[in-house]
């Protein structure tokens, strides 16, 4: 097989110095996804540092709300009773995602950063930016039913197939990360994952050797009305075509603050600013939510197979807003 | 100890199940052979055309690596098989996308699939036939195929007041057994030994054996336990050769596995096919004329045709009928047979057709199918063996809750789902083959033990529980005592357990084995009898310890008069969201009439199996190529959609009892084919029934409903 080099880290620390000091070197977390992209030829490290001995896996309340451990598992962090009880959409995201097993296995830190679902992407006899920048895309011009419709570039075309995400970045959340030089910093979600633009090599922000420590989650006042809405080729185990986070603040029967986040559409979370402003200081209608839904999809630009996508976001949109609203 | 022996047509669980949840069940590759080295097998990255270059320079000096073999240095091995066997590395052509181009053998499997990527292949790229809707422009009708014609189709069809004129399409299927293809490959002198999991162990046997020019009985085919075929593991295909090729290259055994990825351009598919149906009826809802005509591809080096029409000729009382194919040669992969091949895919044509008209002329889809029910087969004037269709519909009907149908769709809900409920009718032939069998009996005083021998196969389905059951009742033995060995080409030639002939030529052969045992002892001694004696009666009044004895068993010489099918009907009743378009089976039934029913337990299995990739054809299966290269986007499970748990709701699965004195001895007629026919066209038409929809193109997922 093809060498690599495999390292333990004891702690954040020289986990971080190990992989910075080696452009080669990626952490592994539950391997869920690194390890099926090595096998595919798709990415192929030098060496491997172990950070599942790392004490970041607690979920704790912090500042009014919650921290979640980069190492926790996708399971554990979705049953949690703070999770369940405050971010219940943060629950039904991840439990929408792959397999009990799979999510057993899975972190938080790995889950945010897991790669396309793009089949070019994955299939290293094809011309893909991503994986080998300046080859060409082969999505584009090709099959790419399952491909972006918002904030796509002429480099890569490739959607962000984390659940977890989706619910993440409606829920206003903050990842920490620590670099070379030992310090933390914080990112907001919204600007942790990257549009392709020309460098559709990157996916996030995060530098070469930095590790994410925690998901902050600021407290919440949607844990009453917010829904996860995944919508894909078979009932489970596979991945959105379209998935909208909704979560709303209700008072006095108006609605007092929106989030709307949409998986399956764009290289990342995609937040629905457009839908949210049309939402706020509106009844909770069905009227309104076609209003929302139409607003979110506007600026959608299709390719050729995935047309579907701006007719099923806008459905999928106010079916999660009347789940989130009780209404059906 | 009569209970004990009446066993057949039991609920009896599967006497092989305990090796298998223990793992002591051995598959192909998991045969522990000693010395062996680990192949891996490299793709062509084009479509049509040849390899101009090969450098392996840098795979050979890879870690591990024992040998590089490409058509520049391998063994020069026979053509043998036109569907099967392209891609032998004996010349530079390239026929399809992911033909093997190169093996690698190493130490390990890691180390020869490392070195597999830094194998450089240079092509000259000649015009490929890729794009399917392309290449129907050119289909042609294919050589083995006339037009099946009753009656004057064209004068009836254009004369008739209610007519449906529709075109359905399937999209590729893979068989994806659970276990993927693989062999080991052990060389003694000229003597080759193949663990290597199959349908057939003949059809292996004889297939290495052409490929390497030996006799067959040179080639040892060791296939006990197979992990699923569904059609694929008909034959040998190239990795089976390869593997043999391989363990001759480097002088040691050798094994082979062909990756999950790799099963998409390795072993056969079943193509895509545009069926145009054509049905008239009069105001009364008896049909008048019916077309059915297939367009569908092959490969550019066999004709293979799925006979989606067949059911067209038979299933239905019409006076004119045109049943056609239309092939066009593409450069994929050789589509082969599949679960139902034919009947499966032409059924959810020709059922969702006759669910169109039913609705046309605004009768109950139930009543307009018993209404046309055929008195013969009318496609060869003979009369049927048996034929349940009436009877799986009533009892289907009654167990689905059909009464609680709408005739008009979008009239029944729950919550945000639209539910429908749909029918269909199906039927596969039963035939039984040729069958030998060598039975050995062993006799300790009053206990007997039987040895039942023959190279049948075991698909996971039940062969070895009901060849035991068949020997224990006719011996008059309990099951205990008789101890099956199959999936070995040294034992006496047995059919495949193909085309749902298996449990027929099987049981018919163990029984003629055992019934001429007793016989045959019996003329040895001069003893009589009041009471039928015992085989160890029989035994000891013939001083015998030991007795063997063998038959070749075949079809009666009357089965041939008359047309023998299990016919089936399939309920469904789907649950579909008005706003996603997502489907859901929530409940499914299936009825099958099918001769006698050897094992209740293993029969449901097999229906239920049948069920689950019928949801999977109508809802989520899908091979889909890209038209520019020819090669498949769907490579891996994540994206080759198999129905998961969820998929599938409650299946009830009900056999209408039949004896059926004419298909063969035991009356059995089969069931692993038409398990699955008429299930896509059910979950289809309940989607009509549900949404007003008519999706006419597989798989129904959401986007299609919107
Ligand atoms: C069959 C299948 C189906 C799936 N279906 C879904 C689905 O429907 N929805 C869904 O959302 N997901 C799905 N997944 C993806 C799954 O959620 C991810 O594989 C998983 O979350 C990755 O977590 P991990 O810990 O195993 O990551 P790993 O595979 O260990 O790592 C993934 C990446 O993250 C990096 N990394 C890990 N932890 C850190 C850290 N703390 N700091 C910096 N970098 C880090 C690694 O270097 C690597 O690049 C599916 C996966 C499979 C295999
Ligand atoms: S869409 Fe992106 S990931 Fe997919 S082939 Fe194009 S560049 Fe690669």
């Amino acid at each position: 097989m093809r060498p690599f080099k495999f390292t333990q880290a004891a702690d954040a620390g020289s986990a971080v110095q190990a992989v910075s000091f080696n452009a080669g070197a990626k952490f592994i977390a539950g391997g869920s996804n690194l390890l099926d992209l090595m096998k595919e030829g798709v990415e192929n490290p030098t060496e491997l540092v172990d950070i599942t001995r790392l004490n970041l896996t607690q979920i704790k309340s912090a500042g009014g709300g919650v921290s979640i451990g980069a190492l926790a598992k996708n399971t554990d962090t979705a049953n949690h009773p703070l999770i369940r009880q405050d971010y219940p959409l943060l629950t039904q995201a991840i439990l929408a995602g792959a397999s009990a097993q799979i999510r057993n296995m899975a972190t938080n830190g790995g889950n945010l950063l897991q790669r396309t679902r793009c089949s070019y992407f994955y299939d290293v006899a094809m011309q893909c930016n991503k994986r080998e920048p300046g080859t060409g895309c082969a999505a584009i011009g090709g099959i790419n039913r399952n491909h972006a419709i918002f904030g796509a570039s002429d480099k890569c075309i490739a959607v962000n197939p984390s659940d977890m995400s989706v619910a993440l970045a409606a829920l206003d959340a903050v990842v920490k990360v620590r670099g070379a030089d030992g310090k933390e910093r914080s990112i907001p979600f919204t600007d942790f994952h990257r549009l392709p633009g020309d460098a559709p090599e990157k996916d996030n922000n995060l530098q070469h050797g930095e590790l994410i420590t925690s998901i902050e989650l600021p407290k919440s006042n949607f844990a009453s009305h917010s829904y996860y809405l995944k919508v894909r080729d078979r009932a489970s185990y596979a991945f959105a075509l379209v998935s909208v986070a909704a979560a709303l603040e209700l008072s006095g029967g108006k609605i007092k603050q929106a989030r709307i986040a949409m998986g399956g559409v764009a290289h990342k979370p995609w937040r629905a600013t457009e839908a949210e402003k049309v939402l706020i200081g509106k009844a909770a209608t069905e009227e309104n939510f076609k209003a929302a839904a139409d607003a979110a999809m506007k600026s959608a630009k299709p390719l050729e197979y995935n047309k579907f996508k701006i007719e099923l976001g806008k459905r999928a949109i106010v079916l999660a807003l009347r789940r989130a609203t009780g209404k059906a | 100890m009569a209970s004990d022996t009446k066993v057949i047509g039991e609920a009896i669980s599967r006497i092989d199940g305990l090796l298998k949840v223990t793992g002591a069940a051995n598959y192909g590759m998991d045969w522990p052979i000693r010395n062996v080295a680990y192949a891996f097998i490299v793709k062509s990255t084009i479509a049509a055309g040849t390899i101009t270059d090969i450098d392996t320079a840098a795979a050979e000096k890879s870690p591990g690596v024992i040998a590089v073999i490409t058509h520049k240095n391998a063994t020069k091995v026979v053509a043998y098989d036109p569907m099967r066997g392209i891609g032998i590395l004996q010349d530079n052509k390239i026929n399809f996308y992911g033909q093997n181009v190169a093996v690698l053998v190493a130490e390990t499997f890691e180390q020869a699939r490392a070195a597999a990527r830094s194998i450089k292949v240079s092509y000259q790229n000649a015009d490929s036939k890729t794009d399917f809707e392309k290449c129907v422009a050119e289909a042609v009708r294919p050589a083995n195929r006339n037009d099946a014609v009753r009656g004057d189709f064209d004068a009836a069809f254009n004369a008739a007041e209610h007519k449906v004129d529709a075109t359905y399409s399937t999209p590729i299927e893979h068989h994806h057994p659970m276990e993927p293809h693989s062999a080991i490959a052990v060389w003694e002198g000229d003597n080759l030994t193949l663990y290597s999991a199959t349908q057939v162990v003949g059809g292996v046997q004889r297939g290495v054996a052409t490929a390497f020019g030996l006799k067959p009985e040179q080639v040892h085919i060791i296939s006990p336990h197979v992990g699923g075929g569904f059609g694929s593991k008909g034959g040998a295909w190239t990795n089976v050769i390869l593997a043999a090729m391989a363990a001759k290259v480097v002088n040691r055994p050798v094994k082979l596995a062909v990756t999950r990825q790799n099963m998409f351009n390795s072993v056969g598919l079943r193509q895509q096919n545009r069926q145009h149906l054509r049905v008239a009826a009069t105001a009364e809802g008896k049909l008048s004329a019916l077309g059915h005509d297939t367009t569908q591809f092959t490969t550019t080096t066999n004709e293979f045709a799925e006979s989606c029409g067949i059911l067209a000729t038979m299933m239905y009382e019409v006076p004119n009928s045109r049943v056609g194919y239309k092939s066009a040669a593409m450069n994929v992969i050789a589509p082969t047979f599949q679960r139902g091949p034919g009947e499966s895919t032409g059924s959810f044509a020709l059922e969702s057709a006759i669910d169109e008209m039913a609705y046309a002329l605004k009768m109950d889809p139930v009543e307009f199918r018993i209404k046309n029910e055929p008195p013969k087969d009318l496609s060869n004037n003979k009369p049927w063996s048996s034929r349940a269709t009436v009877e799986c519909l009533k009892r289907g009907a009654e167990m689905i809750g059909w009464k609680n149908r709408k005739p008009e769709p979008r009239q029944n809900r729950n919550g945000d789902n639209l539910v429908g409920y749909g029918v269909a009718s199906g039927s596969y032939p039963s035939r039984q083959s040729p069958t030998s069998t060598l039975l050995k009996l062993a006799r300790k005083g009053d206990d007997v033990t039987a040895s039942v021998e023959l190279a049948a196969s075991d698909i996971g389905t039940g062969a070895h529980t009901i060849i035991a059951q068949t020997a224990a009742e006719t011996l008059g033995l309990p099951m205990s005592k008789v101890a099956v060995k199959i999936g070995d080409s040294a034992l006496p030639p047995a059919a495949g357990s193909v085309g749902s002939i298996g449990a027929a030529s099987f049981c018919n052969s163990v029984a003629d084995a055992c019934n001429q045992a007793k016989t045959e002892l019996q003329a040895k001694t001069d003893r009589k009898w009041l009471i039928a004696p015992t085989v160890a009666q029989l035994m000891d009044a013939a001083s015998l310890n030991e007795y063997q004895t063998r038959v070749d068993a075949k079809a009666p010489a009357d089965a041939a008069k008359y047309s023998s099918h299990a016919f089936n009907a399939n309920f469904s009743e789907v649950w579909v969201n008005e706003l996603t378009g997502m489907v859901r089976v929530h409940r499914h039934v299936a009825v099958t009439g099918a001769g006698r029913i050897m094992n209740a337990k293993t029969a449901r299995s097999q229906v239920i199996g049948g069920c689950v990739w019928g949801i999977g054809m109508a809802l989520t299966e899908e091979s889909i190529m890209d038209p520019r290269w020819g090669n498949f986007i769907t490579r891996s499970f994540a994206d080759y959609h198999i129905p998961a748990n969820l998929d599938v709701g409650t299946i009830d699965v009900a056999f209408i009892p039949e004896e059926d004195q004419f298909v063969n001895k035991l009356g059995i007629k089969g069931i692993g084919e038409v398990g699955i026919v008429g299930v896509a066209a059910a979950i289809a038409n309940a989607v009509f029934n549900a949404t007003g929809k008519r999706v006419r193109d597989l798989p129904i997922t959401p986007d299609k409903l919107l």
